[in-house]
């Protein structure tokens, strides 16, 4: 089942591995873990409750207009859902939307995201 | 109260209004049959269609296996596609009773023992509908829904193994269908009935009314009549007393004289039989006044030859004509005969005239009666004795043999009755 992850844990982890995920709280319900990718691209990564299952969403910004990604987002290990997107202004990032399905025990969500041209890798991972 | 509940037109209107109430309610239930079986059939259809058109062209591989992103890509692709109107819940079960994916998504995972028809079902591939059984541990999500109906079918994954896609809808929806049904049905048959009602109503209340004066005309006559016999047996008395009684009187004191005086001359003798035989035939006309003659026996021509009799002794010149008169039947001769007595004991009563005449004419069914007489006559207009109903009582009679009655009167001028029976 989900778990709330409580601000005490949120800044236990984000003490732990700073350099690749910042987590934050935008209310009790929802995850939101933050950090860099392999090049000078941000990424973030937040799930909430919706309707019993769980509505993801992962952001690249790049501070870059045009930029062609791939992306594409794993449960529990099993690929839901990939796509293409490209950085648009006015911050030059992107925003992907996707509901997953609540399954019993911790899910762990991956989103990962390629820019094929610069072979630069974002990485994003939680539990919820 | 109890008068107005007993009048007809209010019992009438009482028993429309009860059966406008039974013919609602008789419809109001044909009409839920109607529309819970209408509501099966649509909510069937819709069951096949989503299982054929949504579900088994959405379904990933993996899926029945509990592939995480299987299952996320299968709920984005057919929840939206299947929550639709009336319906739910959705449900996917494996062969062991597992729910492989559910909207409400906490089933998801779970696992319930089938029923037989439900692995029925997963072995033929059949449709089936039910009234869901919401006490079962499945159905938890549903126990406020206030009623649920479950259709189910068989559809397969993409790796070929049977699965039971179950599809529950609102009851609701069949009680909506049951008003509509019933919408449409209840304008024609209230609608009928009232108009029936409407249009009937003023019939009945007609009749009432027309009854209600034949019933009081009834009572009239009978009145009339129980009065009238009455006056008979007074008339009757008073003429015993005052004719013959007297003239046997008269008779019986002249026979003592003579026997006192040891005999009587011949003139004497013949002047006492002649009393006699005048107190006789005074006697005779009062029996044919009391009771009917036996018109088999001496025949309607005799018995009205009786009956016209006593008309010289009241100095009224009578003359009967019944040479138009061949073989009556019983009934059309009972009928002449007792109008012919009435007519001609009003003549002699009241009419104070100096002539009658008494004409029959008729063979079998169909005879002709006329009485005329030159007496003071009367204006039929004007409302008459009640004791003097005779007439009146014996027109309706007439009227109902098929005959007619008629009185042509005036004052000064005399009084004709006519009556025909049988057509004449």
């Amino acid at each position: 089942m989900r778990t709330i992850t409580t601000t005490v844990s949120a800044l236990a982890a984000m003490s732990l591995s700073l350099a690749v995920a910042a987590p934050a709280l935008a209310n009790d319900d929802d995850v939101i873990r933050r950090g860099s990718c392999s090049g000078a691209t941000d990424w973030k990564l937040k799930a909430s409750p919706e309707d019993g299952r769980i509505e993801v969403e992962g952001e690249i910004d790049s501070n870059r207009d045009g930029q062609a990604w791939r992306w594409r987002v794993r449960h529990n290990g099993s690929l839901s859902a990939r796509g293409a997107a490209t950085t648009r202004p006015p911050s030059g990032s992107f925003e992907v939307r996707r509901v997953l399905v609540n399954a019993a025990g911790t899910d762990t969500i991956v989103f990962r995201a390629r820019n094929p041209r610069t072979d630069e890798v974002c990485r994003g991972v939680l539990r919820y | 109260m109890l008068r107005v509940l007993k009048n007809p037109v209010v019992q009438f209107l009482a028993a429309g209004f009860v059966t406008v109430v039974l013919v609602l309610v008789a419809t109001a239930r044909l009409s839920g049959t109607a529309a819970a079986d209408e509501a099966i059939e649509d909510a069937i259809a819709t069951t096949e269609l989503l299982a054929r058109s949504v579900v088994e062209p959405a379904m990933p591989p993996g899926l029945v296996a509990g592939d995480p992103g299987a299952l996320d890509r299968f709920d984005r692709r057919v929840l939206s596609r299947l929550m639709v109107q009336d319906v739910e819940r959705v449900k996917i079960w494996d062969t062991h009773g597992r729910i492989v994916y559910s909207d409400q998504t906490q089933l998801i995972g779970d696992t319930y023992e089938l029923g037989p028809s439900e692995r029925a079902v997963l072995a033929s591939g059949s449709l089936e509908a039910e009234q869901s059984d919401l006490t079962k541990e499945e159905n938890r999500y549903e126990r406020n829904s206030g009623g649920l109906l479950e259709v189910y079918t068989r559809i397969r994954s993409p790796e070929g193994e049977p699965l039971l896609f179950e599809v529950y809808y609102s009851a609701a929806d069949v009680e909506a269908r049951r008003t509509e049904v019933l919408a449409a049905f209840r304008p024609i048959t209230v609608g009928a009935l009232l108009a029936l009602l409407a249009l009937t109503t003023p019939l009945v209340w007609a009749l009432t009314r027309r009854l209600r004066r034949a019933s009081l005309d009834r009572e009239r006559l009978l009145r009339a009549a129980v009065e009238a016999s009455e006056a008979e047996r007074r008339r009757i008395a008073r003429d015993l007393h005052d004719g013959v009684v007297q003239d046997l009187s008269g008779t019986a004191f002249a026979l003592a004289a003579a026997a006192r005086e040891g005999g009587a001359p011949p003139p004497a003798l013949e002047s006492m039989a002649g009393s006699l035989r005048e107190s006789l035939r005074s006697l005779r006309s009062l029996l044919v006044e009391i009771h009917p003659p036996d018109l088999a026996t001496i025949g309607l021509a005799g018995a009205l030859e009786d009956l016209v009799a006593p008309a010289a002794a009241q100095g009224v010149e009578a003359e009967l004509d019944t040479s138009g008169l061949g073989s009556l039947d019983p009934g059309a001769a009972a009928l002449v005969w007792r109008v012919a007595q009435e007519a001609v004991r009003n003549v002699l009563r009241h009419a104070g005239a100096s002539t009658l005449h008494v004409v029959v004419t008729g063979q079998g069914p169909s005879g002709r009666l006329v009485v005329t007489d030159d007496g003071r006559g009367f204006d039929p207009g004007e409302a008459r004795d009640r004791t003097r109903f005779g007439l009146r009582g014996l027109a309706g009679l007439v009227a109902d043999a098929g005959g007619s009655l008629e009185v042509s009167s005036a004052p000064g001028r005399g009084t004709t009755v006519c009556v025909t029976v049988g057509g004449a």
